[in-house]
C-alpha cells in the first residue's frame, strides 16, 4: 500500500476521523448540557441563571476559587486512588474508606505527638501517616485478591464500612471535641500553612498536584506502571511473560490506597483542622467518576477533578441563584457522569463499527 | 406435509434455490479508516466451479468476500448478478439471492440441535415447536442429498469441529444458497477431515453450485481449485485457470518474491538432553487428566515435532511447559535443572522460551506498542529499568534492532501491536522470545494463520535455534511442516504419547493413522 494515490487517500481519511472525533466531543458535551438544562427547566428554574449561579458559585471570587481548588485537590487524589488499580483491572471502590483511615492516622498522630516537634517534621510525619493509613487499608483487598482471588470490589467496600465505624469511634470515644461531631482540633503547628491570602487554600493543593506528577511517573515511566498496564490490558500475556501478577496487584492497591489516604490527610491537615464526622461528602466514590472521565490517565485526572469540583462547589451558588434545594446540585453531578459515560460508550461502539 | 403459503422458511422441504447466473464484482474499492483494504478489484464466480481466493494475511480477501455476501458495502464498484447490478443491504439480503458464507469461526448455537441451527432465524419458534418432526425430516433429507451424514437431533456442542463445519454448509444450502464462500475452511481440520470436506465441495461443484475458498495455503489450491484469484496488498494480481498455475507462480503472485528452499540440515544433534519431560500430568478444571503421563526428551540441536488431532492435550502440554498451567504430577527439566511448577520468569532465567498457540491471547498485549511488547518480559526481569524507572531509550533501541532483524513491517516501534498483520504480530513474539537466546524453545502452532512468506520466515528461525545447538519442541497441526522441520516426532492421543519415531521414514499416512489411533486398522486417505 505504498503507492502514491492511496497515500493521499489515507491522509485524507485520517484527517476526516480527527475532525469527526472532535465533532463527536462537541456534540456530546452539547447534548449533556442540553439534558441538564432540561432537568433544571423541569424543576422550574431558569437554566441560564442556574448556569451562571453555578459558575459564579465555583469561580466567582477569590474565596470561591479557593474552595474549588481544595475540593479539586481531594478529588484528584481519590481519582488517582481509583485510576491506578483500575489500570490493572482491579476495581478498588474502597477509596472512601482508605481516605477515612488516612484522616484518622493524621488526626490521631497530630493530637498525640509531643507539641515540641518542629513544624516541618510534624507535618511530614502526618502526611506520611495518612499515606500509610490509606495504603494499609488497601493492602487488605490487594493481598486477598492476590492470594485467594477474593473479589476486590466486595472486600474494598467492606473495608470502607469498617473505616467509617473506626472514624466514628475516634471522634466519639478517643479524641472527642465536646458538643461537636468531630475530634479535638490539632495543634496549630500540625496544620498546613495557608498559601493564598483571602482564601482557605493550603499546602494541601500543591501536594495533590505533586500526586498527579508522581502517579504519572509511576504509570508512564516506571517498570511497575508498565506491568500494571500490561496486566490490565492482558493478564494472561503478562503472566506468560514472567510478570509477578500477585505482587503487582498488591502494589497497585497499595499505591491507590496511599493516594486516598493522602486525601484524608489533606482534609484534616489542610481543610478542617480536625477529623470531622462525615467530612467526605462521598469524595471517595466521586473519585471513581473522576478517574473514568479521565480514562484512567493521571494527567487527565487534573482537569477531570477540577470539573467535578466546580460542579460540587458551584451547586451552592446555584442554590442561592435559583432557590432550588442543594440536592439539585447532586442530581446535576450524577446526570453529568451518567451522560458522559453513555456518550463515551456510544462513541466507542461507533468507532468499533467504523473499523470492523 | 402442506406448506403454508406465507411461510418462506420452507418447513417441509429445503429450497433448491434458483439456478445461479454468474456473479461479478467490478472495480471494488473499500477503505477502513486509514487502511485501504481493496483497491479496484475485479472478481467473478461461475456456477459449477471451485474458485480459490488466495492472498497473504491483510491482502484484502476477507473484505472482498464480506462485500460479496453483503456484510460490508463497497465504497466504489458494483456487484453484478447474472449481468444485473445488485446491492446487498445485509448478509440476509445476499442469502436471498443465493450467496452465503461459512466463517472461520462458526456461527452455531452450541446448545441447539443440528436441525434447530439449520432453520434458526428462518422458522419461527412457534413453527419449530409444532413441526419439529417435519423440520427434522427435511433437514435429514437435505443432509443426505448433499452427502453430509449429519443427524438432525444431535447437539452442536457434541459434534466434532468438522461436522460443525458441515452443519454450517448445510445451513446455507438448506436456505437455498447456490454460491458458498468458505473462509479458511481447513485451518482447524486434520488431513482426513480436509479430504472429506473437499469431497463434499466437489459434489457441490457437480451439482452446479459455485464455491469460493478463501485461503493462503498453496497445497490446497493446487488440490481443489478450478480457478484462482490472487490478491496482494488490496489489489488483484491475477486470475488464472487450472493448468496455467503452479505453486511457484502462485507464491510469486501472492508474495511478490520467490520462495527459497529451506537451508540443508546439518547434523547438529548432541547427546546433551536440554528438555526432559517425565511422566507429566496436567488436569483441567474438572479434574480430568488432559496431559496424562507424557515423557520425552529433546536434545541439543534437535527439533521434536508433536502431532495430534486438536484437543488431545497439545495445548495443555505447551501451557504446562510455559509455566501457566501447573502439572499435578511429573517433572520438567531444562538442561538438567528441575523447573517443574516454576514461575514463567524463572523459566526464562533457566533458558526456556515459549511461543504460545494463541499469540493474541497469551503472547501479546494488543493495546500496547510494538516496543512495549518486545520489552514485556524484559521489564519484570529488570533488564529495562533503572531505579525502578523504565529505560525508554533502551526499550526503543532494542525494538528498532529487533524490528529490523526480524523484518517486521512496518518497522515502527511506536505502533500499536494490534494494528499489525498476523504474520508481523507473530514475528514480534518470535523476536522477543528468540532475542533471549533460549536453550529450549517451545513453539505451538507457530505458523498457524500466517501467509507463505511469514511462515517460511518463522520456520527458518526455528531451524536457526536448532543450528546453534538449542532444543525445539514444535507443536503443529501442519503435518508437512512437522515432517519438514522435525528430527523426531511424537503423536499425542488423549493426552498420551501413542507414537514416537525419528522423522526419517515417517509418512503423512503413518502420522494420520497414529493421530486417529488406528495404527493399522482402517486405511486413511493419503493426503499430499
Amino acid at each position: 500500500m505504498s503507492n502514491f494515490p492511496l497515500r493521499v487517500k489515507e491522509v485524507a481519511v485520517r484527517h476526516e476521523s480527527t475532525i469527526r472525533s472532535t465533532a463527536g466531543t462537541i456534540v456530546s458535551v452539547a447534548l449533556t448540557l442540553g439534558v441538564i438544562a432540561a432537568i433544571l427547566a423541569g424543576l422550574g428554574a431558569n437554566p441560564w441563571s442556574a448556569g451562571k449561579g453555578l459558575v459564579s458559585g465555583a469561580l466567582g471570587n477569590r474565596f470561591n476559587i479557593g474552595q474549588t481548588v481544595m475540593i479539586a485537590s481531594l478529588l484528584i487524589l481519590t481519582g488517582l486512588a481509583a485510576a491506578i488499580p483500575f489500570s490493572a483491572r482491579l476495581w478498588n471502590i474502597g477509596a472512601e474508606g482508605q481516605m477515612y483511615v488516612g484522616a484518622i492516622a493524621a488526626a490521631g498522630l497530630g493530637l498525640e505527638l509531643p507539641a515540641s516537634t518542629p513544624r516541618w517534621l510534624l507535618c511530614s510525619i502526618l502526611v506520611v501517616a495518612s499515606l500509610a493509613g490509606g495504603a494499609v487499608w488497601a493492602l487488605v483487598p490487594g493481598v486477598l485478591k492476590a492470594t485467594i482471588n477474593a473479589n476486590e470490589v466486595i472486600v474494598s467496600l467492606m473495608m470502607t464500612f469498617i473505616a467509617l465505624e473506626l472514624a466514628d469511634y475516634a471522634i466519639t470515644a478517643i479524641w472527642p471535641q465536646p458538643a461537636a461531631p468531630q475530634t479535638r482540633y490539632l495543634p496549630p503547628h500540625a496544620i498546613f500553612p495557608n498559601i493564598w491570602t483571602g482564601t482557605l487554600v493550603t499546602a494541601g493543593a500543591p501536594l495533590a498536584l505533586a500526586g498527579v506528577i508522581v502517579a504519572w511517573l509511576v504509570m508512564r515511566r516506571s517498570g511497575l506502571g508498565f506491568q500494571i498496564r500490561a496486566i490490565g490490558l492482558n493478564p494472561r500475556a503478562a503472566r506468560m511473560n514472567g510478570m509477578p501478577v500477585g505482587r503487582v496487584t498488591v502494589l497497585a492497591f497499595v499505591i491507590g490506597g496511599a493516594f486516598a489516604g493522602l486525601a484524608g490527610g489533606i482534609n484534616v491537615l489542610g481543610i478542617n483542622g480536625a477529623l470531622v464526622s462525615g467530612f467526605s461528602g462521598n469524595f471517595g466514590y466521586l473519585g471513581i467518576a473522576v478517574a473514568l472521565l479521565a480514562r484512567l490517565d493521571p494527567l487527565w485526572i487534573l482537569p477531570s477533578a477540577v470539573l467535578f469540583a466546580i460542579l460540587r462547589v458551584g451547586s451552592n451558588g446555584l442554590q442561592v441563584q435559583t432557590g432550588l434545594s442543594p440536592d439539585v446540585g447532586e442530581i446535576i453531578v450524577a446526570t453529568f457522569v451518567i451522560l458522559l459515560l453513555v456518550f463515551r460508550v456510544i462513541r466507542l461502539r461507533y468507532a468499533e463499527a467504523q473499523s470492523a | 406435509m402442506p406448506r403454508a403459503a406465507n411461510d418462506p422458511g420452507a418447513v417441509s422441504s429445503p429450497r433448491l434455490g434458483a439456478p445461479l447466473g454468474g456473479i461479478e464484482l467490478r472495480g471494488i474499492t473499500k477503505t477502513f479508516g486509514a487502511t485501504v483494504a481493496n483497491f479496484d478489484v475485479d472478481f467473478d464466480l461461475r456456477p459449477g466451479e471451485i474458485h480459490a481466493l488466495l492472498g497473504e494475511n491483510g491482502a484484502g480477501k476477507t473484505t472482498l468476500m464480506s462485500i460479496l455476501f453483503g456484510l460490508v458495502a463497497p465504497d466504489e464498484g458494483e456487484i453484478l448478478l447474472g449481468g444485473e447490478p445488485v446491492s446487498f443491504a445485509s448478509p440476509h439480503d445476499a442469502l436471498q439471492r443465493g450467496i452465503g458464507m461459512v466463517h472461520q469461526h462458526f456461527m452455531l448455537v452450541p446448545k441447539f440441535t443440528v436441525a434447530e441451527n439449520v432453520v434458526l432465524g428462518s422458522v419461527s419458534p412457534w413453527n419449530m415447536a409444532l413441526r419439529r418432526a417435519a423440520i427434522e425430516r427435511s433437514v435429514a433429507e437435505a443432509s443426505e442429498r448433499f452427502g453430509m451424514a449429519i443427524h438432525p437431533r444431535q447437539r452442536i456442542r457434541d459434534l466434532p469441529i468438522d461436522v460443525q463445519q458441515r452443519v454450517e454448509i448445510l445451513k446455507l444450502l438448506y436456505r437455498g444458497a447456490r454460491a458458498l464462500i468458505l473462509d479458511e475452511p481447513t485451518s482447524t481440520l486434520g488431513p482426513a477431515q480436509i479430504e472429506r470436506l473437499f469431497g463434499i465441495l466437489r459434489d457441490l461443484r457437480e451439482s452446479g453450485h459455485a464455491v469460493v475458498i478463501v485461503t493462503h495455503k498453496l497445497a490446497e489450491v493446487m488440490q481443489i481449485a478450478d480457478r484462482v484469484t490472487v490478491l496482494k496488498g488490496g489489489r488483484k494480481t491475477m486470475t488464472v485457470e487450472r493448468g496455467s498455475f503452479d505453486e511457484h507462480s502462485l507464491a510469486l503472485a501472492m508474495t511478490g518474491r520467490e520462495l527459497q528452499e529451506l537451508p540443508p540440515r546439518t547434523q547438529v544433534e548432541e547427546d546433551r538432553p536440554l528438555l526432559e519431560v517425565r511422566n507429566l500430568r496436567t488436569q483441567d478444571r474438572r479434574g480430568h487428566d488432559v496431559v496424562a503421563g507424557v515423557s520425552f526428551t529433546v536434545r541439543a540441536g534437535e527439533i521434536l515435532g508433536v502431532a495430534g488431532v486438536e484437543g488431545n492435550g497439545q495445548s495443555e502440554l505447551v501451557e504446562t511447559l510455559a509455566g501457566v498451567l501447573h502439572p499435578s504430577e511429573g517433572e520438567v527439566l531444562v538442561d538438567g535443572v528441575d523447573v517443574t511448577r516454576a514461575h514463567p520468569s524463572s523459566l526464562h532465567e533457566h533458558g526456556l522460551s515459549a511461543i504460545p498457540e494463541d499469540r493474541q491471547g497469551w503472547g501479546l498485549v494488543l493495546d500496547m506498542s510494538v516496543a512495549e511488547n518486545l520489552a514485556l518480559a524484559g521489564v519484570p526481569e529488570g533488564r529495562f529499568t533503572r531505579y525502578g524507572l523504565l529505560r525508554r531509550r533502551a526499550i526503543h533501541s532494542q525494538a528498532r534492532k529487533l524490528l529490523e532483524q526480524y523484518d517486521v513491517r512496518p518497522p515502527d516501534p511506536d505502533l500499536r501491536v494490534g494494528s499489525l498483520s498476523g504474520g508481523n504480530q507473530q514475528k514480534v513474539v518470535l523476536a522477543r522470545e528468540l532475542a533471549r537466546q533460549p536453550k529450549v524453545l517451545v513453539a505451538a502452532q507457530p505458523t498457524q494463520g500466517l501467509d507463505v512468506g511469514a511462515a517460511d520466515y518463522v520456520q527458518r528461525c526455528l531451524l536457526d535455534v536448532r543450528e546453534r545447538g538449542g532444543a525445539v519442541l514444535l507443536v503443529s497441526n501442519d503435518l508437512d511442516e512437522l515432517l519438514k522441520l522435525s528430527d523426531s516426532l511424537i503423536v499425542l492421543l488423549r493426552g498420551r504419547v501413542n507414537y514416537e519415531a525419528p522423522v526419517a521414514g515417517v509418512s503423512i499416512r503413518t502420522l494420520a493413522l497414529a493421530m486417529a489411533g488406528t495404527e493399522t486398522a482402517k486405511p486413511v486417505a493419503e493426503v499430499a
